[in-house]
């Protein structure tokens, strides 16, 4: 290997980014802009549910218990439904996600000590915010049952209504939240975008400078020169490496500075596992750009092979533990999840290579066998 | 002689038929020849709906779970065995403290049970007792299901304790309690596989409909043989078109494919209202989508910056179609986007049509939103495009 011809390779790529002033600035711009965009706007609280009330009943109590749900923040009221036949269009149209129907008799019932039965209908489309739905639904009406059989139990006891509600409650519950302590998903999410992100613009600007070439033609200037395959790989890798290792840093600070999140770890671990990480993810754009002709088809290969994915089977949006068995054999064998866990370990946990080890070890044998492959591939000699 | 002049017009029409029609196939042979491009299509419109769907569940399932006993009393174990499947998987014990921080710490459990000593004495003599769960909430949506459901679980188990010492049964009717009956709307079951293939059907769609006809400009553009179609008496709609009915009718095929070799045979994803109606929405929103990539093709220079830019719109479009955050819970200028953004309107149009059995008189405002976008889109890209080229 010929260190001049290296860097006159990577010179040269260099300037051609260079010259290219929109590409240049898209390429700092892209992963930013990402951040920004999705960090803001992606909340995976589940909050604010358009949800409408029909009350058969009307008394005071059926009220009391309406306004548990028009006044808590899971809930956005969009007022009260005129009867039953109203709720399936409200549903339909997306006006409503969520529809509670008070029976009548409900005071009646309750103050008598009997069950009333309250139907909730659930808009089942989005099955994650259903399930949330349900889940909140769930915890007002244990509350306010509990509640009533407090003041049931006080009345047929003759005991303070204190001590009626504490002999119901004899197991209190403790949550205690790891990692995460406020359950904000936007800081949540913030480390974890960094992982998005340098899995999807490595290869993108990997594959579009090699193919570009191609195309052109271009390449066959290589083809022709004395640089060797090897020389050419290294020198046209370096300039993306470094751009986004630069892009890292940006992220990282967007991440910490912008966004709060809290930085446990150890940078002097988490710098090179991320430089791994880019080397491993540009190793991808390299397979991708050797297998490929055009610059169109480079594009859709690596959308495909990169973002569909880093959302899917990383654990960003759906956690690998939820994931189906063939599902968690895709997850494995993508390296997203491996700076995944290496991300939330350095930012939430604050814990490093000793823990962290085997998903280092993975990464780097991902880089190897991409690279390796990349190269084996890449021919002087083009057969067609 | 006055049918001269509709000769001439009929032979104009002609004209500008076949031109169309010349433009169109040579896109479909420019298609056509890149096979691995075309691969790849395939595979984004079979296996990759195919394996979003079958692989991805949002839903809290078989959380790792440990339990750290310090009664080992027979109400403790009552309470463990509550914390089942299909929620949580018992993964066993663990003896002291660090053990389970370290657990948690190497993501091998989600959450700990912490029962306290004592714990079945208290119960029985009437004292208040608590529980402790130790919950690894860096998936803030896992976080809260987990917490939620333990919550129900040890409420549960306490006022049944509480019940049975007070001499009264839950199932008893004497009780004042709300019984509480909930009905899920247009998928009953929750399947996650019907919400994941779609909207992955739909991403794919997108991704196509920007990236397909943006890069056959800027390839002409990037090759230099915008220059020849410049110099030939075709008119900008006349380049421009083309491309956009091409691409349009290659991914309806791809649609069609999708819904009839995996969306209904694997999943069963029922389709209530109908599917030309389906179709139709589709072909508005890949024509208006399209517009976006003409927009990014005519401010482009070459493929590399087409790439660029629909990376910088395409993701976000993804990210923010309201399927994962409901557009009430983001900030103002967000919401105002994904308001505007074609996908937010598309993907409320398809699981109307499909899941609920919408129609067009309740999708109308989504379909109106579509086309209003498409005219915005159209008329600022060939205005920039002419300007560019005169």
């Amino acid at each position: 290997m010929n260190v001049h011809r290296v860097a006159a390779t990577a010179s040269k790529e260099w300037r051609e980014i260079v010259r290219d002033r929109l590409f240049l600035a898209l390429t700092f711009l892209v992963p930013t802009s990402l951040m920004l965009v999705v960090g803001y706007g992606l909340s995976l609280d589940v909050e604010d549910i358009p949800l409408a009330i029909v009350d058969r009943d009307g008394t005071n109590l059926s009220r009391e218990y309406a306004h548990r749900f028009i006044d808590s923040r899971y809930f956005d009221f969009k007022g009260y439904a005129l009867d039953r036949h109203a709720l399936p269009l409200l549903l339909a149209d997306n006006k409503v996600r969520a529809a509670i129907i008070i029976p009548e008799n409900f005071q009646k019932e309750l103050m008598a000590g009997r069950p009333i039965v309250v139907q909730t209908l659930i808009d089942g489309t989005l099955p994650s915010r259903a399930q949330t739905t349900k889940g909140y639904v769930l915890a007002m009406n244990t509350a306010f049952t509990s509640e009533m059989l407090a003041m049931f139990i006080s009345k047929k006891r003759g005991i303070p209504l204190g001590q009626a509600a504490r002999s119901l409650r004899p197991v209190k519950f403790e949550a205690r939240y790891l990692y995460n302590q406020s359950m904000r998903s936007d800081w949540a999410l913030a480390p974890r975008l960094i992982m998005v992100i340098l899995m999807m613009t490595p290869p993108f600007y990997t594959a579009l400078g090699i193919v570009r070439e191609k195309e052109r033609g271009s390449i066959y200037n290589i083809y022709s020169s004395t640089v060797s395959r090897f020389e050419f790989l290294v020198g046209k890798l370096i300039p993306y490496v470094g751009i986004s290792s630069a892009n890292a840093v940006i992220l990282w600070l967007i991440a910490t500075q912008l966004f709060g999140a809290p930085f446990k770890g150890s940078l002097l671990f988490f710098i090179p596992a991320t430089l791994l990480y880019i080397i491993c993810t540009t190793g991808l754009g390299l397979v991708v750009s050797v297998m490929v002709r055009t610059q169109v088809a480079a594009m859709v290969v690596t959308f495909i092979v990169t973002v569909i994915p880093s959302m899917l089977y990383s654990g960003v949006i759906v956690p690998i533990s939820s994931l189906s068995e063939t599902a968690q054999v895709t997850a494995h064998a993508l390296p997203a999840m491996y700076y995944t866990n290496i991300i939330v370990g350095a930012f939430m946990k604050g814990v490093g290579l000793r823990e962290l080890w085997p998903d280092v070890l993975v990464l780097a044998i991902y880089a190897t066998v991409l690279l390796t492959l990349g190269y084996r591939m890449f021919h002087k000699r083009p057969s067609t | 002689m006055s049918d001269m002049p509709s000769n001439s017009c009929i032979r104009a029409m002609v004209v500008w038929w076949n031109r169309m029609r010349v433009m169109t196939i040579k896109e479909y042979l420019q298609l056509y020849r890149d096979r691995i491009l075309i691969v790849f299509m395939v595979y984004a419109f079979t296996l990759e709906v195919f394996l979003a769907g079958s692989g991805v569940s949002m839903q809290l399932h078989n959380a790792a779970l440990r339990v750290h006993d310090s009664d080992h009393s027979f109400a403790s174990r009552e309470l463990i065995h509550r914390f089942r499947p299909p929620h949580f998987r018992i993964d066993g014990e663990v003896l002291n403290h660090g053990e389970s921080i370290d657990l948690l710490d190497r993501g091998e459990a989600m959450v700990v049970l912490d029962i306290p000593p004592q714990f079945q004495e208290s119960l029985l003599n009437g004292d208040t007792t608590s529980v402790q769960m130790q919950i690894d909430t860096s998936n803030p949506v896992l976080g809260f299901l987990a917490t939620s459901y333990g919550s129900q679980i040890v409420g549960q188990y306490g006022l049944e304790a509480a019940m049975k010492r007070e001499g009264m049964s839950l199932n008893e009717l004497a009780t004042p309690i709300i019984n509480e009956e909930h009905r899920v709307w247009y998928n009953a079951n929750q399947n996650d596989a019907w919400f994941m293939s779609v909207v992955e059907m739909l991403n794919v769609i997108t991704m196509f409909a920007i990236l397909l006809p943006a890069s056959a400009m800027a390839r002409e553009k990037e090759r230099g043989t915008v220059e020849q179609l410049m110099v030939s008496p075709l008119t900008t709609f006349q380049m421009m078109f083309p491309k956009v009915l091409a691409m349009t009718t290659v991914i309806l095929v791809g649609t069609l494919i999708t819904i009839h070799l995996i969306l209904q045979p694997f999943f069963g994803v029922p389709f209530r209202g109908s599917l030309t109606l389906f179709m139709a929405v589709t072909a508005l929103y890949v024509f208006t989508t399209a517009g976006i990539g003409m927009l990014l093709a005519t401010i482009a220079r070459n493929l590399a910056q087409v790439g660029m830019l629909t990376a910088l719109i395409f993701i976000p479009m993804v990210f923010l179609s309201g399927v994962w955050t409901p557009p009430e819970n983001m900030p103002s200028v967000l919401r105002a986007v994904s308001a505007i953004a074609p996908l937010h309107h598309y993907i409320d149009a398809s699981l109307g049509i499909m899941l609920k059995g919408a129609g067009i008189d309740i999708l109308w405002d989504s379909i109106l939103a579509i086309a209003l976008f498409a005219v915005a889109i159209y008329g600022l890209s060939m205005g920039y495009f002419r300007r560019q080229l005169g």
